[in-house]
């Protein structure tokens, strides 16, 4: 049994998946080679892009590289950012086999766990859900299956995996519970809405629940619901906020449309949901958030900067995901424009905002401070869009 | 244990090819994967070698249940960069090149407004 617990290491709760010492020096290796990446080989695209493609861009065409976009057919073939990028996209495969070594491992007592989790919260699936297109088309971020697939019957394996994953992915910068972008929404609300309290909660997208359970402790009056399309995240979201003492009802719905009432909710949240979805998508969820609030009630998106706040290259090299990571919707949804979106859908406009806020959690020491592909967590900051209804 | 259940291995999507032969591709996997199994067998290493010195018999079992502290951990991440420091010497190499004729497209008028503010 492992116990060790502290602010550097992932927190023990009772469905995480255990992992014999190589099975954690494997995935130590991994979180090792990412931030050696992120900090010491990463860097050097810069150099690369002055020194020879910028150069050679400006000879065949012309002009300047000057949006994001001319940088990356600067860049696209130049023998240095090539072979980061294969080491980045070898980084983010090696996370996903270091944690499935151990969740295949002991996939069966994963499974027993989470169908024993206690009766605080609620957990509701549908198996006639629709699994949105854009989740079935590729694995979002590489990941086998998604969040979707189920292995077995009342799996659990993509919970388990994407939950360690996180942690590795993050390099641990988003705290022991991976809770950072939770933490750090909340912050906000509690630093620009002083006086609110939301009687009733909803995370869309809530995945295994990273950032839906910090809401438990931030309005602990509050009803709190969290939704999401996949049932094997469901089931080990329940299991780990019912280990961890914390109420939630969990069901599966497509945030697009879900069965709660007109005017259920005074505040609607979903950290890092929008950039895995669509165009069309994002304004149906939207429009669903329009329908849900009550008057005066806040929805509140997290995400990583639109590009139009970063200089054109740090632009390029956070685009990165869209083509190297299976992130098809990362680039465009990194153009979205709050005001316009909210006007779109039925929201008032003058009411939309966009704001950073700084991460909640204190790792200053292992973040690079910069935005860019392969370093999520590493600029210590989260972009914050939404209305107020 | 019962039953074996295999998890997918391929994430769905097609993956891109980094160089002009594919087998290139395959052997920087590889070698990767290599690194950190080099990686994995050196903490082992390490493990043996702590239990040893708290009077502990390293048998596979306790070697397995194993858990290192912050300490440990801390000097494991510490090992691990510059253990990466030398295998991926050849980027490094090619890096610091890179920032030598980066700096060298600089106008010296730059130079002078960097040193004027201060830089
Ligand atoms: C990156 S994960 C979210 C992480 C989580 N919110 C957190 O803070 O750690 C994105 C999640 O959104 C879910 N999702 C994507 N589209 C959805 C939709 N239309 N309705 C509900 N959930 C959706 C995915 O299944 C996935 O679990």
């Amino acid at each position: 049994m492992q116990t060790n617990q502290d602010l550097s290491t992932q927190f023990r709760h009772g469905v995480l998946p255990q992992t014999t010492s190589d099975e954690f020096s494997r995935q130590e290796f991994v979180k090792s080679l990412k931030f050696h990446l992120a900090s010491k080989v990463s860097l050097g695209n810069q150099d690369a892009f002055e020194a020879r493609a910028k150069p050679a861009f400006t000879k065949t065409t012309g002009a300047e590289p000057e949006t994001y976009a001319d940088i990356r057919r600067a860049m696209s073939d130049d023998p240095y950012y090539r072979f980061w990028s294969a080491m980045q996209r070898n980084s983010q495969e090696m996370m996903w086999k270091s944690v499935q070594i151990p969740v295949e491992r002991q996939l069966p007592e994963l499974i027993a766990k989470a169908g024993e989790a206690g009766g605080k919260g609620t957990l509701k699936l549908n198996p006639e859900l629709e699994i949105p297109r854009y989740h079935r088309g590729v694995d979002i971020h590489c990941m086998p299956g998604g969040y979707h697939t189920e292995f077995t019957a009342d799996d659990v394996a993509n919970g388990a995996v994407y939950d360690s994953a996180v942690y590795i992915y993050a390099m641990g910068r988003m705290g022991p519970l991976n809770s950072d972008i939770g933490d750090t929404t909340i912050a906000w609300i509690k630093e620009n809405h002083p006086d609110f309290k939301p009687r009733r909660i909803l995370d869309m997208g809530c995945s295994v629940g990273h950032s839906t359970l910090s809401y438990c402790d931030a309005w602990p009056e509050a009803e709190i619901f969290a939704i999401d399309v996949g049932a094997p995240v469901l089931r080990y979201a329940h299991a780990r906020a019912e280990s961890m003492g914390k109420s939630v009802h969990f069901s599966q719905q497509n945030a697009e449309a879900t069965d709660f009432e007109d005017g259920t909710f005074d505040l609607i949240v979903s950290h890092i949901l929008v950039h895995e979805t669509s165009n069309a998508a994002m304004r149906n969820i939207m429009r669903e958030c329009n329908r849900l609030l009550t008057p005066g009630g806040l929805a509140v998106h997290a995400e990583t900067p639109p590009y139009r706040d970063l200089p054109a290259y740090d632009a390029f090299m956070l685009d990165w995901d869209t083509r190297n990571n299976n992130e098809p919707y990362w680039g465009a949804s990194h153009e979205l424009v709050t005001a316009d979106i909210a006007a779109e859908c039925g929201f008032d406009p003058a009411k939309s905002f966009e704001a950073y806020q700084p991460s909640a959690f204190e790792a200053t020491e292992r973040r690079t401070k910069v935005f860019q592909g392969g370093d999520f967590g590493g600029g210590g900051a989260w972009w914050l869009w939404g209305v107020q209804k | 244990m019962a039953e074996t259940i295999t998890l997918q291995k391929k994430a769905r999507g097609e993956r891109p090819q980094y160089f002009a032969d594919p087998a290139i591709d395959k052997a920087l996997s590889i070698t990767l994967a290599l690194a950190g199994e080099v990686a994995v067998l050196r903490d082992r290493i390490d493990t043996i070698e702590r239990l040893a010195e708290a009077g502990q018999s390293p048998t596979r079992a306790a070697v397995d249940a194993y858990v290192p502290d912050a300490a440990v951990r801390a000097a494991r991440d510490a090992w691990r960069d510059s253990y990466l420091d030398t295998v991926l010497r050849i980027i490094h190499q090619e890096r610091e090149e890179l920032e030598q004729r980066a700096a060298d497209t600089k106008p010296y008028a730059a130079v002078i407004d960097e040193v004027e503010a201060g830089g």
